[in-house]
């Protein structure tokens, strides 16, 4: 009988630490607006969540001094996802069930918004999310990418890349495709050897490493020999610059390098990084700080970044589609002057909505609508897009080695 | 085992299945599934490492073994969930059997080694999965794939996924724990050479483990594979899962079976307890901070502190009981109780060695030697030191594979088998240094060979006969110590406590009275005495020759490996050549 009440007891210490996990009582009318999201604030993607963090805080924080939603002020919760896809499933499912939000905000890596997304689905939440890199997984009718990817940029996203050096001074005859096998990397890749057939580059090596890879040594000397016109390298993070660094020591310099999605503020800085290419929906010079939403945002993230602390204080493709994201928030619900969830989606899909990258829509494959990306350069240590040229950086033009 | 506990489990498994049915927040379903989502892999994880002490690492390839089995089968080739499940557990289960049959056959891949090596088999499998059409890169996808209806919604059915498992996850480990298999696992945690010679087919006991553990990995991995609904590998490879499970069994207490439970729900509430965006980074600190506290001064885990605690008092309860019965004797001694003579035998051999060698690198320890031992005899065996006399106790008792010769137990051929049927087959030893479990109490040690020994009893048998040889041994105000906190010559009564437990036909006693006073020595020698009265067969190997010539009915000398002389104790100690072999030649 000992064991069953010591049983009982630890039953009972197990409910009465969840009660720690419940949240608020229910909002009510007038009361404001509460929106939840997870970011990764912790673990490994956790310097990428800090920019989407930021962003938030500094749309919410204007969007409430220009009176909130509807009049209401708008009330943000962050919870730490922990770079765990499960974990951010748990905590969207307490942000719905629990703590009864009245609006979803979605998390920015492409496992957590999938999780996310099934939640929403459960629970018929509208979920907007920032950077999800696959679009053909997202199946959900009432999700909406804030990256303005297009339904299919595993073909559109190489050919905005070869348009751009098409009309470079020597186009490029010969490519070296070298590829991370992380999902969201992977796929675009191989979208560009096809593509890259398609228009006549010949293909002299094609390579895969496993993310998380460090020895990055063979695979520079692989490239050095194949001597090709264009590396395509799918990279993420700073799989990038480690390549980079091996070519370095073998003395090879790429003619010309492109680069799919690099830390931003290393491969700007490094000497190596001289001249890479990548992909972009926002950069902090014209055309993109003509719109003065988007001046005062990168006026207001550069001096907030900074005193943060932030390695890379500049506005790039991650605050951007953050910033797009509750842009896209705002307007549905100014315009249906609801918060009802199956209204904001259906305005979304019926509506073109102007943001800082550009206008967006949803009316396209998976609800994905135009691609957006631009092609960037690092040119005097700083990113400059260069491509299409309406979006160029005034002056700017790509440069060969 | 307790039906109480049992019922326990399965009383809470049933109540926390009503849960969906009372309306609560759907978050806590997805709450308490992770729970016990690590629940499972934690307490699975425990009983290979936990209780064997083989210290896992890669126990993220057998869950993603599981994981990738059913996102592969339901997510690609369109296989329904439920049928998907048993490929996950066999899936796993096949990769931990096929890794082990072939690391546990090399004793010198233990600690370290192993852990090092089952992490690089997650690698390996991650490398396998990523570079074959099982993922190939972009992961798999299984928001398709329909989820059994156990529940009002699907949040449930998943959450009931997660609670049958750990339900019978804490049920097997339970058993495990309660039983003969648990007490061979704890066995091989704390002297593995010493538990396969008490008995306990330690090969297979390992592989029995780690299937059970990669299985319960398996499928926990299966359901998870449902639940986060996006497979990839690095997610599924990552060092998370194993150091999670780590932490949360020691945590908990790795040597109780619910210890690791413990620790995964500690672990997971206080994970999100700090999952506010606010506090999320101090959160985690201090997360780290209360681990590195508690390992520091919790060594054993929560159990473990809850287990020193019952343990110590149940000590100082014995203690004091002894001290109020015999106040003068009981530091030291209990009552001696004589256990009822058995009929003295001689004549029949019992044993026959026939040409025994044994080399260490080419060096001889056992040279040609062919002896036997008849039943009911003490058998002395002396000679110098390094004369062989230890290696020919470890040979006989399957300690070491003999290099030739035969070994023949009552007929039958025992070289070259595994040292456990040695003492399946009625044959115990002593150590010279006692070599007790350490972590189970003197009543656990000696219950422990009378399971695996030649009485192969029951676990309840084994307990209450243990009591018998323990009050015989004079240890019974001991019962509930642990061998540290006994000194010499209760570890080496207890060593021949645990030797009589296994009712040997033959008790290989090495060195049993080195270290003793002159007083416990003739305490020793009369208990000698009344084994042989038993009719249990002796080989005595000493140094004291008062005990060899007091106890032995025949003596064999060896000397450089090779048998000298052999016969009566007094005619062998007067032979030229045993002289020499003690004093040396004269060269006059």
């Amino acid at each position: 009988m000992k064991s069953l009440k010591r049983i009982v007891a630890l039953a009972a210490i197990a409910a009465g630490s969840l009660g720690f996990l419940a949240g608020p009582a229910q909002s009510q009318q007038g009361s404001p607006v509460r929106i939840g999201s997870t970011l990764a604030l912790t673990g490994p993607l956790s310097a990428t969540a800090l920019v989407h963090k930021l962003t938030g805080e500094i749309y919410v924080e204007d969007l409430n001094k220009r009176g909130g939603l509807l009049g209401r002020k708008v009330e943000w919760i962050v919870k730490d996802d922990q770079s765990k896809p499960e974990v951010a499933r748990t905590l969207y499912e307490q942000l719905v069930t629990s703590d009864k939000v009245d609006l979803l905000m979605g998390p920015y890596a492409t496992g957590a918004i999938l999780s996310a997304m099934g939640v929403a689905q459960r629970y018929n939440k509208i979920l907007i999310h920032h950077t999800f890199g696959i679009p053909s997984l997202a199946k959900y009718d009432m999700h909406f990418p804030a990256w303005s990817l297009g339904p299919d940029p595993g073909t559109t996203v190489p050919n905005t890349l070869f348009d751009a050096l098409a009309a470079a001074p020597k186009p490029p005859k010969t490519i070296a495709v070298v590829t991370s096998k992380f999902p969201s990397v992977h796929f675009m890749s191989l979208g560009a050897r096809e593509v890259a057939k398609k228009r006549g580059l010949q293909e002299v090596l094609f390579l895969e490493w496993e993310f998380g890879n460090r020895d990055f040594g063979p695979i520079a000397a692989r490239v050095k020999d194949a001597k090709p016109d264009l590396v395509f390298v799918g990279d993420i993070g700073l799989e990038g610059n480690m390549l980079l660094e091996a070519m370095k020591k073998l003395d090879y310099e790429p003619p010309l390098h492109f680069h799919l999605y690099p830390a931003p503020g290393p491969m700007a800085t490094a000497p190596e990084g001289k001249n890479a290419l990548s992909v972009t929906i926002f950069e902090e010079h014209a055309p993109y700080t003509n719109n003065p939403v988007a001046a005062k945002f990168v006026a207001t993230y550069n001096e907030r970044a900074k005193a943060a602390g932030f390695p890379y204080a500049k506005v790039e493709v991650q605050a951007a589609a953050s910033f797009t994201a509750w842009q896209l928030l705002e307007a549905a619900v100014t315009a249906t002057k609801s918060f009802d969830d199956r209204k904001l989606a259906d305005w979304l899909k019926a509506n073109q909505v102007p943001t800082i990258q550009g206008t967006l829509r949803f009316d396209r494959g998976n609800n994905f609508g135009d691609d957006l990306m631009r092609i960037k350069q690092v040119q005097g240590g700083n990113w400059v897009t260069v491509w299409p040229k309406a979006w160029a950086a005034p002056g700017a033009s790509l440069k060969m080695q | 085992m307790s039906r109480t506990i049992v019922l326990g489990i399965l009383g809470a498994g049933i109540a926390l299945g009503f849960l969906p049915w009372l309306g609560v927040p759907a978050f806590y379903e997805s709450f308490l599934y992770l729970l016990f989502h690590w629940m499972i892999l934690a307490v699975s994880w425990n009983i290979l490492s936990g209780y064997t002490g083989y210290f896992s690492f890669g126990h993220g390839a057998f869950f993603g073994a599981g994981i990738y089995a059913t996102a592969y089968l339901a997510g690609r080739a369109g296989w329904p969930f439920l049928a998907t499940v048993p490929a996950a557990i066999l899936v796993a289960a096949l990769l931990g059997v096929v890794l082990g049959a072939i690391v546990f056959r090399v004793s010198s891949v233990r600690g370290e080694l192993f852990a090092l090596l089952t992490l690089a088999v997650t690698f390996v499998l991650a490398t396998v999965i990523l570079n074959t059409p099982v993922d190939g890169g972009p992961g798999i996808y299984l928001i398709g794939v329909d989820i059994p209806v156990l529940g009002p919604s699907q949040s449930a059915s998943i959450y009931m996924m997660g609670l049958i498992t750990a339900t019978l996850t804490l049920l097997i480990s339970y058993w495990i724990y309660a039983s003969k298999f648990g007490t061979g696992l704890f066995a091989i945690h704390d002297d593995e050479d010493v538990a396969e010679v008490m008995g306990v087919p330690t090969y297979r006991f390992k592989l029995y483990a780690l299937a059970i553990s990669c299985g319960l990995a398996g499928l926990a991995g299966g359901i998870h594979a449902l639940f986060v609904s996006y497979v990839t590998v690095s997610e599924t490879f990552s060092i998370t899962v194993p150091l999670s499970v780590v932490l949360m069994s020691i945590l908990g207490g790795s040597r109780h079976w619910i210890g690791p439970a413990v620790g995964a729900v500690l672990i997971t509430c206080l994970l999100y307890y700090f999952t506010s965006g606010e506090s999320a980074v101090l959160g985690r600190a201090a997360v780290g901070f209360i681990l590195v506290v508690v390992i520091l001064f919790m060594p054993a885990g929560v159990l473990g502190l809850v287990s020193g605690w019952r343990h110590n008092k149940r000590v100082r309860v014995a203690a004091e009981a002894a001290a109020s019965a015999a106040p003068v004797h009981a530091a030291e001694a209990a009552p001696v109780a004589r256990l009822p003579a058995r009929r003295h035998i001689v004549a029949e051999p019992l044993l026959q060695v026939r040409g025994l060698s044994k080399a260490f690198s080419g060096v001889k320890a056992l040279n040609d030697v062919t002896l036997e031992v008849y039943k009911g005899e003490i058998l002395g065996l002396i000679g110098p030191n390094g004369s062989g006399k230890s290696t020919f106790i470890n040979v006989v008792s399957g300690h070491y594979k003999p290099t030739a010769g035969e070994i023949l137990f009552e007929g039958q051929s025992l070289a070259g088998q595994d040292a456990h049927r040695f003492a399946q087959a009625g044959i115990a030893r002593t150590y010279q240094i006692p070599r007790p479990f350490s972590h189970m109490s003197v009543l656990e040690n000696v219950a422990m060979v009378g399971m695996f020994g030649g009485g192969g009893m029951s676990r309840a048998e084994a307990l209450r006969e243990a009591q018998t040889f323990i009050e015989f041994a004079g240890l019974s105000h001991r019962a509930h110590a642990l061998p540290d906190d006994l000194n010499l010559h209760q570890r080496k009564f207890l060593e021949l406590a645990r030797a009589l437990a296994a009712r040997p036909k033959l008790l290989l006693l090495d060195e049993v009275l080195s270290g003793l006073t002159p007083g416990e020595i003739n305490e020793a020698i009369e208990m000698i005495q009344r084994i042989r009265d038993r009719g249990t067969t002796i080989v005595f190997v000493e140094h004291v020759m008062r005990a060899v010539m007091a106890l032995t009915d025949r003596i064999v000398v060896l000397n450089h490996g090779a048998l000298i002389a052999q016969g009566d104790a007094s005619a062998v100690m007067n032979e030229e050549a045993v002289k020499a072999a003690y004093l040396g030649k004269a060269h006059a």
